[in-house]
């Protein structure tokens, strides 16, 4: 469906394949020593740029990209600035186009603006890899996320995992719903009715089912992983707030082998209480954060190969 | 209706001595319900003869077999972003642009910079068009000055100038109390008021239609209800009030509705529709393409839907391009940053042939109807002969080959804006000549004319 030419893209994992999405994951499993530092690097990209177009500042995904750039023998170099591309009265194209004809070999692009990394594609001739977009996607955190949870149950059919929090305005969000839902397990979005609207059940396409539900009690004892949105405060009313919130009573109401997982950076006790987040029989957010990077390498792999 | 002095008389005084015959046509009338094969000839700016005309041997003449011979279409809803330092568009390029779309006449939208706001501005541009001396344009002047929705604009003086109708097009004029004081102040002054009707506090910042597209690309949503919510206050503030009321590029399926109960009250209750929101959906935004980003948003398949039913039992009866051209760089942006608008004058014809026509909602006599006649009454053209052809009346003229192939390429247009998301589209149908008072303006077929 997709032309070989745009197969070395990662825009999002929205229309993503299962095949397409398996092969990455595989990769990414056998790069895993690799990424982690126990395995010696590779040199399959020596001499190979990869820029990273940071229009805004995610220090922790530009930093991870970076470290899966230089384990694959390539080189990175960071274009860094704030603000849309309005106030950087240049447009983000010119300054994408000005990077590639540097003869880079892969733009690595997050933005505080939708689009931008699809609008990136669509004009020059490398690959553009999504580093996270406004609130449209973030797919190398979503294959991470993924990642985690295959590496603990292998196939992820009729696996269920709850997603909660500010699912409106969540990017991971959404990579997670297309990449989990394609791989057959079903999601459910928990959040208040303001910020988890109905209209996200229908985004995704895959086999897995999405459901919206606005009672974060409701679906404790249901879920095989239960992943907390870092809460933006600004957002919900104090007492909405506490309803999400996974409390160290709501996580004993958790099945005894369910997951807890957060895309990171933890706003203790704020989404989601600090003895939850840190206990290691549950907890895999750090291991999120180290298939991160194997991902990440096994995205750049396939865009230079 | 337009005052002595304002542009179109003085548009009509240029207009030289000129003989045009065009012949073998079907002319289509559709203020009288003329259709036959017939000839028109023309002398001096207006039409001496319908019918069967032997030529004299000295004559400008059009070869018409086969085409469609309608009086000058009439686009009461195009931006020619003049005054503009930015100058995105003239009225030059703008008039030239409606020319090559089969257009004798536009009225065009006061977002300018500074805002039509004033007699003098309303002036100003009637004085501009008459120079160029290629489509008419009649002016549409603004509701509140500069367009803040704040205080009333000079609304009386500016009718006196020559302005045919009232709006603050590109914003809302959301308050109820100005509203309503606006609405009293147009019907006075005998014009028309044109609603752009988008609750701000509800899609004040809403990118795409609300619902599957807005979700899935992460963008804010703006949803119909934005548009119904105002047609509904508003319908319900004009009834005693009793003011020409219209509605600009509707929308959303369900605005039809509120628009054909008010008709069947006898509220004088108008609307219009693009060529974009009847032909294009949501789905046009899901590469983040700018060229699709249009204010308000394209919306589903079901209101298309039910907008074409709306054409088809004359809920709705005009049809206009909101022909807002941009410079590419405010449309090579991200799309949240990316302007609104989409051009249109040049390749609305054969769109809403395919749209309306080819889709048998309805046929060329109404579809012409929606160009011509049904405009030119709403915004008082008529009474100088607008709109319509009769022996006497000014010659305004549109020469339509309905079975004419070619492809939209924004690279050809007159206008400066190339921004037009039906790019590579292959149509049917397209003017080809523009007459004008008279004189032949916009003539695509050389070959077409014999000396």
């Amino acid at each position: 469906m997709v032309p070989a030419a745009q197969n070395r893209h990662l825009l999002g994992l929205d229309g993503v394949g299962r095949q397409e999405l398996e092969s990455l994951l595989d990769q990414a499993q056998v790069l895993g020593p690799i990424a982690a530092g126990r395995a010696p690097p590779l040199d399959l990209a020596t001499g190979r740029i990869v820029a990273n177009l940071f229009f805004e500042d995610s220090t922790p995904v530009r930093v991870s990209f970076t470290v899966a750039a230089r384990r694959l023998g390539a080189d990175s170099v960071d274009q860094t600035g704030s603000g849309s591309s309005l106030s950087k009265g240049e447009t983000l194209l010119d300054t994408a186009l000005t990077v590639e004809a540097m003869g880079v070999a892969a733009l690595v692009v997050a933005s505080p603006c939708e689009g931008t990394p699809a609008r990136i594609a669509a004009a020059v001739s490398c690959a553009v890899i999504n580093a996270g977009d406004g609130r449209h996607e973030h797919p190398t955190q979503g294959l991470g996320d993924i990642l985690t949870l295959r590496q603990r149950w292998g196939d992820l059919s009729g696996r269920v995992i709850a997603i909660v929090g500010d699912i409106a305005d969540s990017r991971v969000a959404r990579s997670n719903i297309h990449g989990l839902t394609t791989l057959g397990a079903d999601v459910m979005l928990v959040g208040p009715p303001s910020l988890v609207p109905v209209s996200l059940g229908s985004i995704a396409s895959g086999p897995g089912r999405v459901t919206v539900v606005h009672d974060l009690d409701e679906v404790l004892e249901k879920v095989d992983a239960i992943m907390m949105l870092r809460a933006k405060m600004e957002a919900i009313a104090e007492e909405d707030h506490s309803a999400f919130r996974l409390t160290v009573a709501r996580a004993r109401r958790l099945r005894p082998e369910a997951l807890v997982m957060h895309p990171g950076p933890v706003n203790s006790g704020v989404e989601i209480d600090s003895e939850v987040a840190d206990d290691s029989r549950r907890s895999v957010i750090l291991r999120q954060v180290a298939n991160g990077v194997a991902v990440r390498m096994a995205v750049l792999k396939r865009s230079l190969s | 209706m337009p005052a002595p002095g304002c542009g179109c008389e003085r548009q009509a005084k240029i207009v030289g001595v000129t003989e045009v015959l065009i012949q073998g046509g079907r002319v289509l009338d559709p203020a009288s319900g003329f259709d036959q094969t017939a000839d028109v000839l023309i002398r001096d700016s207006v039409i001496a003869r319908i019918g069967r005309v032997s030529p004299p041997a000295e004559i400008r003449r059009i070869d018409a077999e086969g085409c469609l011979v309608a009086p000058g279409l009439i686009d009461l809803h195009v931006h020619l972003r003049e005054p503009d330092p930015q100058s995105t568009e003239t009225i030059a390029t703008g008039a030239a642009a409606a020319l090559g779309g089969g257009f004798a006449t536009v009225c065009c939208m006061p977002n300018t910079q500074p805002p039509i706001d004033s007699a003098s501005a309303v002036e100003y541009v009637n004085r501009r068009a008459a120079l160029v001396g290629a489509a008419r344009v009649f002016v549409v002047g603004a509701a509140t000055l500069g367009r803040r929705g704040q205080q009333l604009a000079p609304i009386a003086s500016m009718a006196r100038a020559g302005a045919v109708a009232f709006s603050d097009d590109g914003a809302c004029v959301a308050d109820a109390r100005l509203l309503s004081m606006v609405l009293r102040t147009v019907r006075a002054a005998g014009r028309c008021f044109m609603q752009h009707c988008q609750d701000p506090s509800l899609a004040g910042c809403g990118q795409v239609n609300a619902g599957h597209m807005a979700a899935r690309l992460g963008l804010p949503g703006w949803p119909g209800e934005a548009e119904e919510i105002i047609i509904d206050r508003d319908i319900r503030l004009n009834r005693a009030i009793g003011c020409r009321y219209h509605v600009q590029h509707l929308s959303s399926g369900e605005s039809v509705s509120i628009i054909r109960r008010a008709r069947s009250e006898g509220q004088p209750v108008t609307t219009e529709v693009t060529p974009h929101h009847l032909l294009l959906t949501e789905d046009c935004c899901r590469n983040y393409d700018p060229q699709a980003k249009v204010n308000p948003p394209l919306r589903t398949a079901r209101d298309i839907e039910l907008l074409k039913e709306g054409v088809a039992d004359g809920t709705i009866t005009i049809l206009a391009s909101d022909h807002a051209p941009h410079p590419l760089d405010r449309k090579q942006l991200d799309f949240a940053d990316a302007a609104f608008g989409i051009v249109g004058l040049e390749c609305a014809l054969p769109l809403y042939k395919a749209a309306l026509v080819d889709g048998g909602v309805i046929d060329w006599q109404a579809l012409l109807a929606m160009l011509t006649i049904n405009p030119a009454r709403l915004v008082g053209i008529d009474s100088i002969g607008l709109g319509s052809l009769a022996v006497g009346g000014p010659a305004d003229v549109t020469v339509i080959d309905p079975n004419l192939d070619w492809t939209i390429d924004p690279r050809e247009f007159s206008s400066m804006g190339r921004n037009c998301p039906f790019a590579g589209r292959e149509v049917r149908g397209r003017a080809i000549a523009t007459i004008v008072g008279g004189e032949v303006r916009m003539l695509r077929e050389s070959e077409r004319v014999t000396a």
